[in-house]
């Protein structure tokens, strides 16, 4: 059976370019991370993550990726784990402004980075722009991969606040929604208005 | 009651779902992301073969294996014959530890001497007659017969026959939330929070499988994350969740990774089916003759309704035969059987349509049952006909020249439905005016807390947001499991007669403060009122302070009347197909589906949506890859195993056809039934070929295109 890359318009053509910068990033380290993390391991070892501008010390085994680090040492349980290997996008965060699949990068190589999480997106009750219109448009039904596409919306419209439905589609081809929003995620990312610039 | 409500404020809306918020913040809180004080993770160690007795299971290093606080076998090696693994991932020893990377590491010493057996890794090696017997029942079997009418008079009377071999693929749930739970106990109380369809259903299960009182196991499922009939429970993680919680003394969670998901928890089974089928000179459908077979897998039945109970057949015959092979055993999936049903008839009818020169649609009108409430195809036909221009559909093969070739289908889809009548509810009203409806149920995605909320609101005259709903408890008053789509056609009139029964209790307080007749009055817009005198009446609030200090509370039971048995509807599709490369895009289906009473008009459509989408990936890409030596699953993934994405989403026009004097339908199932269907006889419109096999991949557009060149597959 033929992967559906060959089919010329799959959404793993257009995994996030930063997603797979991502998971090159957890395999091999950025330049400058590389220095540190040379020597530690492979027992927990101390470190710093910035997640929607709060910094939170933990300790990790240099193996745990993002993803895990919030979910079962931060109990931040927004992002979600469903394939575990960069192919659904529910775990989809923003790091430095583009979207990464937090289940295909350490921990440890995010320090020092912006991470912005689903979590981050409202204030107190008041949801985001982009929520809002997922709420109004139905864009989400067992709700198990709406904090993935939410923030792929959000990292989208800051990119490019007025997408067309293509742009919109191809940006958010990298998450699968098994309940079947995706008309209703297109029409509420279509009709997300007030995103700033990010 | 059924034309209940008369002037509705709420019902038959576009209300959006209740919990979208906490859905759309990342706040909704499913089982996987319970965290409890002291929680352990669990891993499971499962078979890689897919067949093979356990003889020794060595846990001695995993044992000491940092962070480990309990093991679990669960097989018992002592029972040789007991002892085996029937498919890959089958079950063999779980283990709990601090973190979840100490459980992996632990599982990774587990040793265990398998003997390898000989396994069957598809229907044809299953069905040869020099099989090994893998199954102590057969490999395959014996068969059952259905037979009605005089086939033989049918196919005399036949002006033309159409004979070919149908066929569809294994499809996997893929819920994105994987099967699991926390279990934790307190005491000799058992609370679980799983990701199940039923919790009711897991709670009587689970008490069973543990020997405790039914009593002490509480199942809470707050929000699950998918389920398509394969979380329908009890499921087997709860079980030795609990049971390693049990032991350690501490909570478990236990939640499948995506392998083992894709290997081992449910399918929809494969459908073949060698077809003859007669039409006479009218278009009369005279004959239907099928040997049919399917697996589920490791013992698992493949039924699947044929020919597709919509049409009528003057004469038919069917014999059906489940295969068993060493893969993971199916389980109900959206619709049993019914894809698969649809798409062989709906195509054969097709055929038989080219055979005779017909338009596919006339000849599907010429053989309808005569309408009734809750089967209109022909009314829906002509609505979705105009709805996708089906006056421009071309003859088969579309002449246009150049690689892409544009197709029209169509196809019907029936379901069932209804209501339990065991289901239970209980409503309260108290004195601040709050109120709360209380029922067993849960919501699967499907928008269940959504309706009950309208249901009540609507009967009270409130809004929206002043009834409480509380679900997703076995605590609560008994619900079924939430498949068959019979959730809302249960939970519906329960709330409704609660919510009445409530409502006059208020509304007997009221009467005699303002003088009235109880039957007079009516609750609207947030008041109690005489229907002749608005003017004259109360708040809700203020009748609510009549109740001093006791609320009112009711229990109440299912009753016929809010809901109804049976839908049908529609979808056709408008198809593109590159002759090419085989890749097909599909450009726009219109769905027309039977609402009966809508309750949300958005959720409602969600539905279809979410039908469409699957019946999308079950044309098009959905296929469970087993290797045929090892029988090992080639694509137990979210990558290989292709779902759609949103790039594969064409447009999709829905019409609910509203009935409100039906009551209320459930609309789970049935919009995933007829897709599949209406692509493949698209295809076959555009290209000139027919492609009798699922998936509709570039493959199979090739091969069918390479033997009309041969000499003809139309
Ligand atoms: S869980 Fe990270 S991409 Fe699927
Ligand atoms: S809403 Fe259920 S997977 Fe997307």
């Amino acid at each position: 059976m033929a992967p559906k890359d060959d089919f010329g318009f799959s959404r793993r053509d257009f995994l996030k370019t930063v997603g797979v910068g991502g998971i090159a990033a957890g395999v091999a380290g950025p330049p400058e991370a590389g220095a540190q993390t040379a020597a530690v391991g492979p027992g927990a070892v101390p470190i710093t993550l910035t997640i929607n501008g709060k910094a939170h010390r933990l300790e990790v085994e240099p193996r745990v990726t993002l993803l895990d680090a919030m979910r079962n040492r931060l109990n931040m349980t927004g992002a979600k784990r469903v394939c575990d290997r960069g192919a659904c996008g529910a775990c989809t965060v923003i790091v430095d402004g583009r979207t990464i699949y937090a289940c295909s990068a350490l921990a440890i190589e995010m320090q020092g980075k912006n991470i912005r999480t689903v979590e981050g997106l409202s204030e107190g009750t008041v949801l985001h722009p982009v929520q809002q219109a997922f709420c109004e448009h139905d864009a989400l039904m067992c709700g198990f991969c709406t904090p993935g596409f939410v923030t792929a919306t959000v990292a989208l419209l800051e990119r490019n606040p007025n997408p067309t439905a293509e742009e919109a589609r191809k940006a958010l081809d990298g998450n699968i929604c098994r309940c079947g929003t995706y008309s209703r995620v297109l029409e509420a990312a279509l009709s997300a208005k007030g995103v700033k610039r990010g | 009651m059924a034309s209940w409500p008369s002037s509705p404020t709420l019902l038959g809306k576009s209300t959006r779902r209740l919990d979208g918020p906490a859905k759309a913040s990342g706040r909704a809180t499913y089982a996987y992301d319970i965290r409890r004080p002291g929680m352990l993770y669990a891993r499971i160690v499962r078979s890689p073969h897919a067949h093979a007795r356990v003889r020794a299971v060595n846990v001695s290093a995993a044992e000491k294996a940092p962070g480990v606080r309990a093991v679990l076998p669960l097989v018992d090696v002592s029972q040789p014959d007991a002892a085996k693994a029937m498919y890959q991932g089958d079950e063999v020893v779980a283990i709990a530890a601090d973190t979840e990377e100490q459980a992996h590491d632990a599982a990774r010493l587990v040793t265990v001497d398998y003997e390898v057996l000989p396994h069957l890794a598809t229907v044809e090696q299953a069905m040869r007659p020099e099989a090994p017997a893998v199954f102590p029942k057969g490999n395959v079997t014996q068969g059952s017969l259905e037979e009605e009418g005089d086939l033989a008079a049918g196919f005399a009377a036949a002006a033309h026959v159409v004979e070919g071999t149908y066929s569809t693929q294994v499809q996997t749930h893929s819920c994105l939330e994987t099967h699991g739970c926390v279990a934790e106990w307190e005491g000799d109380r058992l609370t679980a929070w799983v990701s199940t369809q039923a919790v009711h259903a897991t709670a009587n299960g689970v008490a069973t499988a543990l020997g405790v009182p039914q009593t002490n196991v509480r199942i809470i499922t707050e929000y699950m994350g998918g389920g398509f009939g394969s979380k329908l429970g009890p499921d087997f993680e709860v079980v030795v969740a609990s049971k390693l919680a049990r032991q350690a003394g501490k909570p478990v969670k236990l939640m499948l990774d995506r392998k083992e998901e894709q290997l081992g928890t449910g399918n929809r089974p494969s459908a073949y089916a060698k077809v003859r089928a007669g039409v006479d000179a009218q278009g009369k459908f005279v004959a239907f003759d099928a040997e049919t077979w399917g697996t589920g897998g490791a013992g698992q039945g493949a039924g699947f309704p044929l020919p597709y109970p919509v049409y009528v057949w003057t004469s038919r015959r069917r014999r059906h035969r489940d295969v068993y092979i060493n893969a993971g055993p199916q389980r109900a999936m959206r619709a049993p059987g019914h894809p698969q049903g649809s798409f062989i008839t709906e195509v054969v009818i097709d055929e038989l349509a080219d055979k005779l020169g017909m338009d596919p649609l006339e000849l599907r009108l010429k053989n309808l049952p005569p309408e009734e409430p809750n089967r209109m195809w022909g009314k829906y036909f002509q609505m979705a006909a105009a709805r996708i221009g089906w006056s421009r559909r071309h003859k088969t093969g579309d002449p246009a020249p150049g690689p892409i070739k544009r197709g029209l289908g169509c196809a019907a889809n029936r379901w069932g439905g209804g209501g339990s009548q065991q289901t239970r509810g209980h409503a309260e009203i108290h004195p601040d005016g709050s109120a709360l409806i209380r029922i067993g149920t849960q919501d699967i995605g499907t928008g269940t807390r959504t309706v009950l909320a309208l249901i009540v609101a609507e009967t009270y005259g409130l809004p929206l947001g002043a009834v409480k709903v509380e679900i997703g408890d076995s605590r609560y008053p008994f619900a079924p499991g939430s498949g068959g789509s019979v959730t809302i056609g249960s939970v519906s009139p329960v709330a409704r007669i609660a919510a009445e029964q409530a409502l006059g209790q208020l509304v007997a307080k009221v009467a005699p403060s303002i003088g009235a007749d109880p039957l007079a009055l009516a609750a609207k817009d947030g008041r109690i009122f005489v229907k002749d005198d608005p003017s004259t009446g109360v708040t809700w609030k203020e009748a609510c302070t009549l109740l001093g200090t006791t609320p009112i509370v009711v229990d109440s039971q299912w009753e016929k009347g809010l809901s109804s048995v049976g839908t049908s509807g529609v979808q056709f599709a408008d198809v593109e197909v590159d002759v090419e490369t085989g890749v097909t895009r599909v450009k726009k289906i219109v769905c027309v589906q039977d609402t009966g009473l809508i309750v949300d008009k958005l959720t409602a459509e969600s539905q279809c949506y979410g039908g469409i989408t699957m019946g999308i990936g079950f044309a098009l890409y959905e296929h469970r890859i087993l290797d045929r030596n090892t029988a090992r699953m080639v694509n137990p993934n979210m990558e290989w195993y292709l779902l759609p994405g949103p790039s594969d989403i064409p447009e999709i026009d829905i019409t609910l056809v509203d009935q409100p004097e039906r009551g209320v339908v459930g609309l789970g199932e049935p919009p995933t039934i007829s897709t599949a269907a209406a692509i493949a006889n698209a295809v076959a419109n555009a290209i000139g070929a027919r492609v009798r096999d699922l998936p509709v991949t570039p493959a199979h557009v090739l091969a069918a295109l390479d033997r009309q060149r041969e000499g003809g597959t139309l």
